[in-house]
């Protein structure tokens, strides 16, 4: 895989476009999964994902050779990702609280008081989950999400980030402090 | 009992802290802790990812045509490399070029470095002779006042200053063959005229009387002699003086 793809990066750098075709087509869904798993939007993921492959095509004379595009493109696609959520953080119109505020539960909470008991306190905990991983920053979002939905390791982490393995650690512990702020309420009412 | 800090748990529930076992014992012994991290565990595990929507088989495709029409094809290689060729012609002239300029000055170095370093020798050759000269000068020049204050006071003049004139006679015989040499018709007149004095002083069969003196300086001019040899003498010094000035390295 690894090998058919460097010959398809040659192609496309001595001049065929089109053999950029099957590097798009093999790693699209891949690329699509993470975009969605950081944005948690398919209008969103689907941008991030074309938006990958053009970052990617333009800048694959800066591949290198020993280097997986798998792994190159999932990291061009997290930073894609991570600009679409710099941009939607600046153009959120509605504050969301840090804590959990009654008052404002549905703006909060979308379908609070739909369904059983059971069902509504799982509704309560993915739409407070939800608000609570927009509260956090980018990077904590995506160290988070990586270490916790992709069980990705704090070096891997680190490097798909461009920071410190350290600083992934701090990121990891910071998102997850805020996510125990936010959602420890919702444990005591359970 | 030092309990553990949530960092320390959040390592724990990723098993990425470096003292596992450590951590998993003070998790059995410590209640408070052993509750803190229950609830943190169950807090995490209920944050899941939403389900991921599905695409097609021909996503990948889809993504592909919705690109494909912004992407500029790279320059071909082969393009490239024809497009290289006169910049390689070029940096090789330029590389000849600067190899025959090299050459070029080394020659020119060598031509013109070959006959300076063979004439080292003759320089110092010349710098012997200055000194020798030089020396000679001095010595007749103490000699020829020696006769002026003779003739002034109307002294005798010992046999040493005969025998100093002897010596000379030969240092000057010596001289005047270098001189000859070196092309320099003043200093050749006026050593043999010098000569023709040390002559006439050093073959006198006695001590030269107070009569002999003034008739040799009529007759020889040795007033208008040592003149000749002091301006003499200061021309030999200055051009000694230029000869060790030059320095030893020099080759041009």
């Amino acid at each position: 895989m690894g090998n058919d793809d460097y010959a398809l990066i040659r192609s496309v750098l001595a001049g065929d476009k089109d053999a950029y075709g099957p590097l798009v087509a093999r790693h699209s869904q891949s690329v699509f999964r993470v975009a969605f798993r950081i944005t948690e939007d398919e209008a969103d993921a689907d941008e991030v994902v074309q938006e990958a492959f053009l970052r990617g095509y333009r800048n694959l004379k800066g591949f290198d050779a020993r280097s997986n595009f798998r792994t190159w493109i999932y990291r061009i696609a997290m930073n894609c990702a991570l600009d679409v959520l710099n941009k939607r953080k600046n153009q959120t119109g509605v504050p969301i609280a840090e804590e959990y505020d009654d008052a404002q539960a549905a703006i909060q909470l979308a379908d609070r008081a739909a369904g059983p008991d059971r069902l509504l306190l799982s509704q309560e905990i993915q739409a407070r989950r939800h608000a609570a991983m927009e509260k956090l920053t980018p990077t904590e979002r995506v160290a988070f999400l990586l270490r916790h939905m992709e069980d990705r390791s704090t070096e891997e982490i680190a490097t798909a980030l461009g920071i410190a393995p350290n600083s992934a650690k701090q990121a990891v512990f910071r998102a997850v402090h805020k996510l125990r702020q936010s959602l420890a309420p919702l444990w005591a009412k359970s | 009992m030092k309990h553990l800090t949530e960092e320390e748990m959040i390592e724990h529930y990723y098993s990425e802290d470096f003292r596992k076992a450590d951590a998993q014992l003070h998790l059995q012994a410590c209640k408070q802790c052993s509750q803190a991290y229950a609830e943190l565990g169950k807090l995490l595990g209920s944050i899941r990812s939403p389900e991921t929507p599905a695409r097609g088989s021909d996503y990948g495709e889809q993504v592909w045509r919705s690109i494909q029409g912004s992407l500029r094809p790279y320059e071909s290689k082969r393009k490239n490399s024809f497009f290289h060729w006169p910049q390689l012609a070029y940096a090789a002239a330029c590389l000849l070029f600067l190899a025959g300029a090299f050459l070029a000055g080394r020659m020119w170095e060598y031509a013109h470095t070959k006959p300076s370093l063979a004439s080292a020798p003759q320089q110092a050759k010349e710098r012997v002779v200055l000194f020798v000269l030089n020396n000679h000068l001095d010595r007749s020049e103490r000699l020829l006042v020696q006769l002026n204050h003779a003739v002034a006071e109307g002294d005798k003049v010992d046999f040493r200053l005969q025998g100093e004139a002897r010596q000379l006679l030969t240092d000057n015989r010596l001289c005047r063959q270098s001189v000859d040499r070196s092309d320099d018709p003043l200093l050749a007149a006026a050593l043999d005229h010098l000569e023709r004095v040390l002559l006439e002083v050093a073959n006198s069969p006695e001590e030269l009387s107070g009569a002999d003196i003034p008739r040799i300086d009529q007759e020889m001019n040795t007033q208008g002699l040592l003149f000749q040899i002091r301006v003499l003498r200061t021309k030999v010094s200055e051009q000694k003086l230029n000869a060790q000035a030059t320095p030893k390295g020099a080759t041009i």
